[in-house]
C-alpha cells in the first residue's frame, strides 16, 4: 500500500528526504544526537513492523538483536578490525542468531512467542553481564570511532548521515519484500498460517527469514550505535527498550514501512520533549522518569484501543479506504 | 546433606510465590485468553503498599490486607484497560497489559520512589531434624496451600467459578445462556489482582521489590504457568515448586549468576516441546 502510494507521488517521498539530508547541517550536537537515536529507532522499528504487521509475530526481544549488533561490531573493533568489517558483521551476525534462534522459537506464537523472545534478550543480557569476552557487567569501553581506511567520523553530523544512509537502506529493502511475491505470502500467513500453507506458503521458512531480515535491521542500528557512543554494556539494552520498539511500531501503524518511521519519530521527539520539561528547574528528580513511563504507557494504551491502525493510517486513512486495498495485487 | 534440605525448603518458598504469580495468569487466561503481562506487577504493588503503610505505622496483618486490596483494586482497573473495550483481541489485550505495567512504573516511582523496599516478615525460625526453617518460609508454602485449595473449590464447585469455565471453553456458548463474559473476565482480573496482591505481601519480606522487580516476577511465573499449558493451576504449582527448587539449587552450589538462564531456558524448552505436540489448525480454531 504504501509502495504504490509512494510510485504514484514521488514528491512527498522527494521532499523528506532532501529535509533529511539538510537536516545534519543545520543541527547543533545535542539536537544531533537525538537526530540519531531517532534514526536508530527507526530502522529497528521499520523490522518490529515487519515483524508484526506482515508476519504477524509479536517479538518482546527486538532489543537483544540491537545488543547483538552492538556488541558484535565492539567486539571487533576493541581487538583492532576495521570499523567497516564491524559494522557490515553487526547485521550478519544478528540475522544468523535470530536464524539460530528462529528455528526452535518460531514454532511458537502469540504470547508464547512474546515471552520466549523476552526470555532470550533476559538470557542474553545475563550472559553479556558475565562473560570475559563481552567485558562483563561494565561492558565494552573505549570502542574507536567509525571510519573506511584513513578516513575517520568523527562528528556527529557524519554519524547522522550514516544513520539515516542506513535507515534508506532498511526502508528500500523493507519496500522490495513487501512488494514482492514473498511479501503476499507473509500476509497471508499473517491472517491463517492453516491457510497459507494449504495455498503452497512455506510458513516455516518464511516466517524464519523475516524474523532474521527483522534482527539484522535491529544488528545495523546495534553496530551504528556501538561506534557513536563508544561503549556498549548490558545496561545499555533494558527490557523497556524493546517495549520502545513495540510502542513505536503501533503507534505508526503495523505493517506500513513509513509509520514506523513516523512511529519512532513521534515518540523519540515526544519523549525529548517531556524530558526537557522534566529536567526543568523546580521539577523533582524523579520528574523524567515518570513522565517518560507514563507517556509511552499512556500512548500505547490509547492507540491500541481507540487507533488499532496507527498514527500514520490513521491520518491518512481517508484516502486509502478508497484505494483498492493491494496496490501490488497485479504482480 | 543440611545445606541441601535448607536449600529445598528456601526453594519450595521461593517456588511458591511464582506458583501464585503463576496462578493469577492462569485464572485470567482461562477466563478471557488475555498472558496478563501486568501480573508481576501486582505483586510490586501490594510489596511497596504494605511496606509503606507499615511504615506510616498500622500494624501486621492490616496493611497486608489492606496492600492485597489495592493491588485486587488495581487487577480491576488493568481488567477494565484490557478487556473494558468490546472486540479487543487477546493479543491487543497482551500489549495493553504491557503497557498497563509501564503506566505503573510511573505510578510506583511517584508514590515510593526507585528504591528497593522490603519489610519485616515473621520472625525466628524453627528447628527441624537440625535444619533452621524461617517461619515466614512457612507462612508461604502454608498460604500458598490453601490457597491452591480454594482456587480448586472455587473453580471446580461454585457457580461463579463454573461460570468462569465455560467463558474459557466457549465464550459464545457462555452468552448464550446468560453468562455476562466481559464481567467475568473483569472479575478474572480482579482475582489474578488479589493472587498477585498475595504473592506480593508473602515474598517481599524474603526478597526486596522495587518497581522493576515485577519482570523477574512475570517472567517466572510464566514460565510456571507454561508448565501447566496456562489453564491448570495445579500443573502451574508443580513447574513453580520446580522452578524455585531448582534456582535455589543452582544458587546454592555457586551458579547463582546463572539463575536466570537455568530458569529461562527450562521455560523455553518447555514450550518448544508443547508447541511440537499441539497442531496449528487446532491453536487457529480457538
Amino acid at each position: 500500500m504504501t509502495g504504490g502510494a509512494r510510485m504514484k507521488r514521488p514528491l512527498p517521498g522527494l521532499a523528506v528526504g532532501a529535509v533529511t539530508l539538510a537536516l545534519p547541517a543545520v543541527l547543533d550536537d545535542s539536537a544531533l544526537s537525538v537526530y540519531i537515536f531517532l534514526g536508530l529507532a527507526a530502522m529497528v522499528t521499520v523490522g518490529v513492523s515487519l515483524l508484526m504487521g506482515y508476519a504477524g509475530q509479536v517479538s518482546l526481544g527486538q532489543g537483544a538483536f540491537y545488543a547483538v549488533g552492538g556488541y558484535t561490531a565492539g567486539i571487533l573493533a576493541v581487538h583492532g578490525g576495521p570499523p567497516v568489517l564491524g559494522l557490515l558483521a553487526a547485521p550478519v551476525v544478528a540475522a544468523v542468531f535470530a536464524a539460530v534462534i528462529g528455528v526452535p522459537l518460531l514454532r511458537l506464537r502469540g504470547h508464547h512467542l512474546a515471552f520466549a523472545t523476552l526470555a532470550t534478550q533476559l538470557i542474553l543480557l545475563s550472559l553479556a553481564g558475565q562473560l570475559e569476552f563481552t567485558g562483563g557487567d561494565i561492558g565494552l569501553q573505549g570502542i574507536p570511532r567509525f571510519g573506511i581506511g584513513p578516513f575517520e567520523l568523527g562528528d556527529a553530523a557524519s554519524y547522522a548521515y550514516l544513520t539515516w544512509a542506513g535507515v534508506a537502506v532498511v526502508m528500500l529493502v523493507t519496500r522490495n519484500v513487501i512488494d514482492s511475491r514473498p511479501g503476499r505470502a507473509l500476509r497471508a500467513l499473517a491472517t491463517s498460517e492453516t491457510a497459507a500453507a494449504s495455498s503452497g506458503v512455506p510458513v516455516g521458512r518464511y516466517k524464519l527469514v523475516v524474523f532474521a531480515l527483522s534482527a539484522a535491521f535491529a544488528g545495523l542500528a546495534g553496530g551504528i550505535y556501538a561506534f557513536y557512543v563508544g561503549y556498549v554494556a548490558p545496561g545499555s539494552f533494558p527490557v523497556l527498550l524493546s517495549i520502545e520498539y513495540i510502542v513505536m511500531a503501533v503507534v505508526g501503524g503495523l505493517g506500513t514501512v513509513w509509520g514506523a518511521v513516523v512511529g519512532a519519530a513521534a515518540i523519540t521527539l515526544l519523549v525529548q520533549a517531556l524530558n526537557v520539561v522534566g529536567t526543568a528547574p523546580g521539577m523533582p528528580s524523579y520528574a523524567p522518569s515518570v513522565l517518560s513511563y507514563a507517556v509511552y504507557a499512556l500512548v500505547l494504551i490509547v492507540v491500541v484501543l481507540f487507533l488499532p491502525h496507527g498514527l500514520l493510517p490513521a491520518v491518512t486513512g481517508r484516502r486509502a479506504a478508497r484505494r483498492p486495498r493491494d496496490a501490488g495485487a497485479g504482480r | 546433606m543440611r545445606e541441601l534440605l535448607t536449600y529445598l525448603v528456601n526453594g519450595l518458598a521461593v517456588g511458591c510465590g511464582f506458583a501464585l504469580i503463576a496462578s493469577g495468569l492462569v485464572a485470567v487466561h482461562r477466563v478471557t485468553g488475555v498472558v496478563n503481562f501486568a501480573q508481576g506487577m501486582f505483586a510490586v504493588v501490594a510489596g511497596l503498599s504494605a511496606s509503606w503503610l507499615l511504615g506510616a505505622g498500622l500494624p501486621h496483618g492490616v496493611s497486608e490486607v489492606a496492600a492485597v486490596l489495592i493491588a485486587t483494586a488495581t487487577g480491576l482497573l488493568t481488567g477494565l484497560l484490557a478487556i473494558g473495550k468490546r472486540g479487543t483481541t487477546p493479543q491487543s489485550s497482551l500489549i495493553i497489559t504491557l503497557g498497563v505495567g509501564v503506566l505503573a512504573y510511573a505510578v510506583e516511582i511517584f508514590v515510593w520512589g526507585d528504591q528497593p523496599r522490603s519489610f519485616p516478615g515473621l520472625p525466628g525460625s524453627l528447628t527441624l531434624a537440625g535444619v533452621g526453617i524461617q517461619w515466614q518460609h512457612l507462612l508461604v508454602v502454608a498460604t500458598t496451600v490453601v490457597t491452591f485449595l480454594l482456587l480448586t473449590a472455587f473453580f471446580g464447585r461454585t457457580y461463579l467459578g463454573k461460570a468462569f469455565s465455560a467463558c474459557a471453553s466457549n465464550p459464545y456458548a457462555a452468552r448464550v445462556i446468560g453468562i455476562d463474559v466481559t464481567k467475568m473476565g473483569l472479575l478474572a482480573f480482579a482475582l489474578g489482582g488479589l493472587l498477585g496482591g498475595v504473592a506480593g505481601v508473602l515474598v517481599t519480606p524474603l526478597r526486596p521489590v522495587s518497581f522493576d522487580t515485577d519482570v523477574t516476577l512475570i517472567v517466572n511465573g510464566f514460565a510456571a504457568a507454561v508448565f501447566g499449558a496456562l489453564t491448570r493451576p495445579g500443573l502451574a504449582l508443580v513447574g513453580a515448586l520446580l522452578l524455585g527448587v531448582a534456582e535455589s539449587l543452582a544458587a546454592g552450589y555457586g551458579y547463582a549468576a546463572y539463575q536466570t538462564e537455568l530458569a529461562l531456558g527450562l521455560m523455553l524448552i518447555i514450550m518448544v516441546v508443547q508447541s511440537a505436540r499441539r497442531a496449528t489448525v487446532l491453536e487457529e480454531a480457538v
